[in-house]
């Protein structure tokens, strides 16, 4: 080892132990202002990059952090978003429920309950499919009703579900009057997808816009006093034989999820069974 | 060498200012200054190592508000006797480089133990050892190895690079 190393310890130790005694003995009050002089500001440097380094540091954590709450929330956000939306699909689907089993309640012949699985929106047919057939005791010609009014009528029953022409489709024709004046028509279907009542020109002078207009029940293939829809507009034809007012439906049909089928025999007006404000 | 002392002694100052109260564990935090110095004394040899030692030791007291000298003299001892050992030992293992720097860390804490006891200080040993200087000694020597390992991979890095 050379010599130098160890003159340099022996230094390095004699100053050390100096200015220890030296503290010890009282005598380096002025000795520690002197260091402190040079030291302060070394430390204060120290502090302020600790500070920094810690800063940057801190800040990265914090945006790790909200990164992962931001991420979680947003996955917690996403799936109460869909819970929240199947509540509500179950709210409404439970309230359409309520209304068609009041209204299975209070018409006075048995009937079956059905659910749409599929529709036919083409514009040569406007059809639905419900989820019972021949199996359930359905045959042609049933009529469909819903809690809001006339759905159609069974034109095609196989073994486990049934094809419903719906009244809007061009081919369908339905016996009806109207409540106020007793007037009796014919409910049309309309390729625009639209419904018109048919009527004789003498019978109709008392039909006004938003006049309700049921099932006549005449033929005994639709019990009387079902609501098919209300008067929208009227076509006044001139001195023609027959003028048309044209309906806005009861029921909404594109939207429409459960159905009554009709497939009990029993009393055959049941108006009463429908809530009906004018 | 005057640029890496002072860079070595700062960088260490820094380190203990700022890293140690990160990586402190309970009470005990690393001295991450003895770690530079021990690193620095090995490749440079016993006069780096003493003033590397004896810098870092008056940052120390310094900033520390002790008794200034106590850790100089003894970072400096160790610097120095490291620096004159390391190259007889085998340092490169970590399985040497735990304990070696485990018993380095003692050693010094009974050396400053030692030269406060010459100035009176009140503490009795072994509360000491127990509670400070071996807790920190453990500590030492593993953040040590790691740093060593650290060091080494940067430096297999950059060679296959």
């Amino acid at each position: 080892m050379k010599i130098r190393a160890l003159v340099l310890l022996g230094i390095v130790a004699a100053v050390c132990l100096t200015l220890l005694t030296l503290q010890m003995r009282g005598y380096a009050a002025g000795a520690s202002d002197a260091v402190a002089l040079v030291t302060t500001p070394i430390q204060t440097a120290l502090a302020r990059a600790g500070r920094g380094a810690v800063g940057v540091w801190d800040t990265y954590l914090d945006w790790k952090r909200v990164r992962a709450d931001n991420r979680r929330l947003r996955a917690e956000s996403e799936r109460l978003r869909v819970e929240a939306l199947r509540v509500d699909e179950t709210l409404e689907e439970n309230k359409r429920l309520r209304r068609l089993l009041a209204l299975k309640e209070a018409l006075p012949f048995e009937t079956l309950s059905g659910e749409v699985i599929a529709r036919e929106w083409g514009g040569w047919m406007r059809s639905l499919t419900v989820n019972r057939g021949r199996g359930d005791g359905v045959a042609r010609l049933t009529a469909v009703i819903a809690p809001e009014g006339l759905v159609g009528r069974v034109v095609e029953a196989r073994t486990g579900a049934s094809i419903v022409q719906v009244l809007t489709d061009p081919a369908s024709t339905v016996g009806a009057h109207v409540t106020r004046t007793r007037t009796p028509g014919i409910v049309e279907g309309d390729p625009r997808s639209t419904l018109r009542f048919k009527y004789m020109a003498r019978d109709g002078a008392g039909i006004r816009v938003g006049d309700l207009v049921v099932t006549s029940g005449h033929g005994g293939l639709f019990p009387r006093g079902v609501p098919i829809g209300r008067v929208r507009a009227i076509d006044d034809r001139g001195s023609a034989l027959f003028h048309y007012a044209h309906l806005t439906p009861a029921v909404d049909f594109a939207r429409i999820g459960e159905v009554l089928l009709l497939t009990g025999e029993g009393a055959r007006d049941v108006a009463g069974a429908f809530a009906s404000d004018g | 060498m005057r640029t890496l002392l002072a860079m070595a002694v700062l960088g260490g100052g820094v380190a203990h200012t700022t890293l140690a109260p990160i990586l402190r564990i309970g009470d005990v935090a690393p001295d991450i200054p003895l770690i530079v110095v021990v690193l620095l004394a090995l490749r440079r040899g016993p006069e780096f190592g003493c003033v590397a030692g004896c810098m870092a030791g008056l940052l120390q007291d310094a900033t520390g508000g002790g008794l200034i000298g106590v850790q100089a003299l003894t970072k400096a001892v160790v610097g120095f006797t490291i620096g004159a050992l390391g190259a007889r030992l085998s340092v490169g293992q970590p399985l040497v480089q735990v304990p070696g720097l485990v018993l380095l860390s003692i050693a010094e804490g009974l050396a400053r133990y030692a030269l406060l006891q010459l100035f009176h200080f009140p503490a009795p040993l072994g509360p000491m050892l127990g509670y400070v200087v071996l807790p920190q000694a453990l500590y030492n020597g593993v953040l040590g190895a790691a740093l060593v390992l650290a060091l080494a991979w940067y430096r297999a890095l950059r060679e296959a690079a």
